[in-house]
């Protein structure tokens, strides 16, 4: 029997952005499901890049403190 | 002046026009309706244009002018704003078949405060779906870049490019999440402003990105530029994030030389193997200019900046999808294909993954305000090449290089600004050999917008680009 990592493992490309989609709520068209799949991969191996950053001590800010200008 | 002469002021120029009594207000708007029948068949820049409100909106202001009183210096001008701005009663379709009926019943504040300014309505213009960028079929046409109608005009405030460029409005303003205003401006060669984040008023401003959003000048002069600023930015209740400070007068630097200004010349970008050559040139012939006019110039090392495409996308699309959630549930069959399976996209992006670009924005600001304790201005080009043919923004991916190099990486350029919530400017710095506009962006600290403008008009006043009119569109009307 697979754990749950392995099933996921298992799915293609594809099958896992049905399967992320269905879990965020969000239909996606019949056809279209391989571009929005290579999208993704796209987007994730861009944002990879993010990982050598040392970000341990760093707080996530979404609008700036006006003092800091 | 005759009314053939009108479209081709500035729009202070028009303002004092008016002032004098040299033309009507209604003799201007007349000028420029006529424009857009000749030419926005062909350009696609305006989605609405409102001929009788705005005429309405000239016999008024004549009327005002009757009766006296301080004018002020943006009176009887015509404007036309990115079609993602609320206007009360007229229609405002952000550029999607998803809002194609909806009619705000309020005004977006920077509506309001243009026209307190004195400045006349005429339009709402052409943008990419949900000022979003890559529209493959936008349903109220491709618009046209006015220096080659084969070439974009740039995303996501296209209409705001081309009307400028084509003289159909005498200033606009657009709305800039990651370069949407300061890209249609370097390729449509005219003037396009990012200010602070909290500067202008987002109130009635249809959301792209909650967090990056800003309204942004789109004007043909610096000095244009300036006064549209100062008549729509200050504090709005409506809007909580918006800055309490003065307002100062954005042209107060105007005439001065670059005497003791820092330039520093980013090398991340200037490095950039992929720019165009003739940009490339362009640029190191700018940073001269400002050199010859006094400013010490030195090379700025960000290195972040390389990193900056990545850091944009994974916070811009992602909170993109968010603000985009209703319409991806229920409505998503009525999006533009790429417009949509975009969104999808991004809306799958962990939030581990979100938290850790939103951590690197931190890190890329902090970056930027070290910069700015040494050099007061940063430069750079504000696109590594001219616009591109419209065939080319819709051909297929070739491998994940040729994604980074037409999807990610570009994005560094304008979008390191709006990721570190700066001010931040392009105005024309010339052509290449086949006519196609070059932008220069220059950046500042927070709240810096006198100095940018300022170093920008003495940019502008020492060199032609601003003057050059784009082929096919200089006829009579």
């Amino acid at each position: 029997m697979l754990t749950m990592q392995e099933g996921v493992m298992a799915l293609s490309k594809a099958e896992q952005c049905v399967e992320l989609a269905r879990l965020v709520g969000i239909p996606l068209m019949e056809g279209e499901v391989a571009e929005v799949a290579e999208r993704f991969e796209s987007l994730m191996r861009e944002l990879e890049r993010l990982t050598q950053l040392d970000l341990t001590h760093i707080q996530p800010v979404l609008v700036f403190p006006e003092e800091e200008a | 002046m005759t009314r053939h002469d009108i479209p081709w002021l500035s729009a202070a120029e028009t303002a004092v026009a008016i002032k004098m009594k040299q033309v009507s207000p209604v003799e201007v708007v007349q000028a420029y309706l006529a424009r857009i029948e000749r030419f926005d068949g062909q350009l696609h820049a305006y989605i609405t244009v409102m001929r009788d409100e705005a005429l309405a909106a000239a016999r008024q202001a004549e009327q005002t002018m009757l009766r006296g009183g301080d004018l002020g210096p943006l009176f009887g001008v015509p404007v036309a704003v990115k079609d993602q701005f609320w206007t009360r009663g007229i229609l405002t379709t952000n550029g999607s078949r998803v809002y194609r009926d909806f009619v705000p019943d309020a005004d977006a504040t920077v509506i309001t405060r243009l026209q307190q300014a004195g400045t006349i309505l005429l339009g709402k213009l052409n943008l990419s779906e949900l000022a979003m960028g890559g529209t493959q079929e936008p349903p109220w046409g491709i618009p046209r870049n006015p220096w080659d109608l084969e070439r974009t005009p740039g995303e996501s405030s296209s209409g705001s490019g081309v009307a400028l460029a084509a003289h159909l409005c005498a200033a606009s303003v657009g709305e800039d999440t990651g370069g949407s205003g300061r890209g249609p401006a370097s390729y449509c060669s005219v003037v396009g402003l990012r200010p602070t984040f909290t500067r202008v008023s987002r109130y009635g401003m249809t959301p792209m990105c909650w967090y990056l959003d800003t309204a942004a000048p789109m004007t043909g002069t610096v000095q244009d530029c300036a006064l549209i600023l100062g008549a729509i930015a200050g504090y709005d209740p409506r809007d909580p994030f918006t800055s309490r400070r003065p307002v100062p007068d954005y042209t107060a630097r105007f005439g001065r030389d670059l005497q003791g200004i820092r330039i520093g010349l980013l090398r991340e970008l200037d490095d950039d193997a992929g720019m165009h050559p003739e940009v490339k040139q362009a640029i190191h012939n700018a940073v001269e200019v400002l050199r010859q006019q006094g400013a010490e110039v030195r090379e700025v090392s960000m290195p972040l900046v390389a990193l900056a495409g990545a850091i944009f996308v994974g916070v811009a699309d992602t909170e993109g999808a968010g603000a985009r959630d209703d319409i991806l549930r229920t409505r998503a069959a009525e999006l533009d294909r790429a417009s949509r399976t975009r969104l999808q996209a991004a809306a799958l992006v962990p939030a581990k993954v979100y938290n850790r670009a939103l951590k690197a924005r931190v890190l890329l600001r902090q970056q930027f305000l070290e910069a700015l304790r040494h050099v007061d201005v940063l430069v750079s080009a504000t696109a590594p090449a001219p616009p591109p043919k419209h065939t080319a923004l819709t051909a297929p991916f070739v491998d994940a290089d040729d994604v980074r190099s037409r999807f990610f990486f570009r994005r560094a350029y304008t979008g390191c600004y709006a990721l570190t919530a700066l001010p931040a400017i392009s105005i024309p710095c010339g052509f290449t050999t086949d006519n196609l506009p070059i932008g220069l962006q220059l950046g500042v600290r927070p709240f810096a917008e006198e100095l940018l403008l300022g170093v920008a008009h003495a940019y502008e006043q020492a060199t032609p680009w601003h003057t050059r009119r784009a082929p096919g569109i200089a006829g009579e009307c």
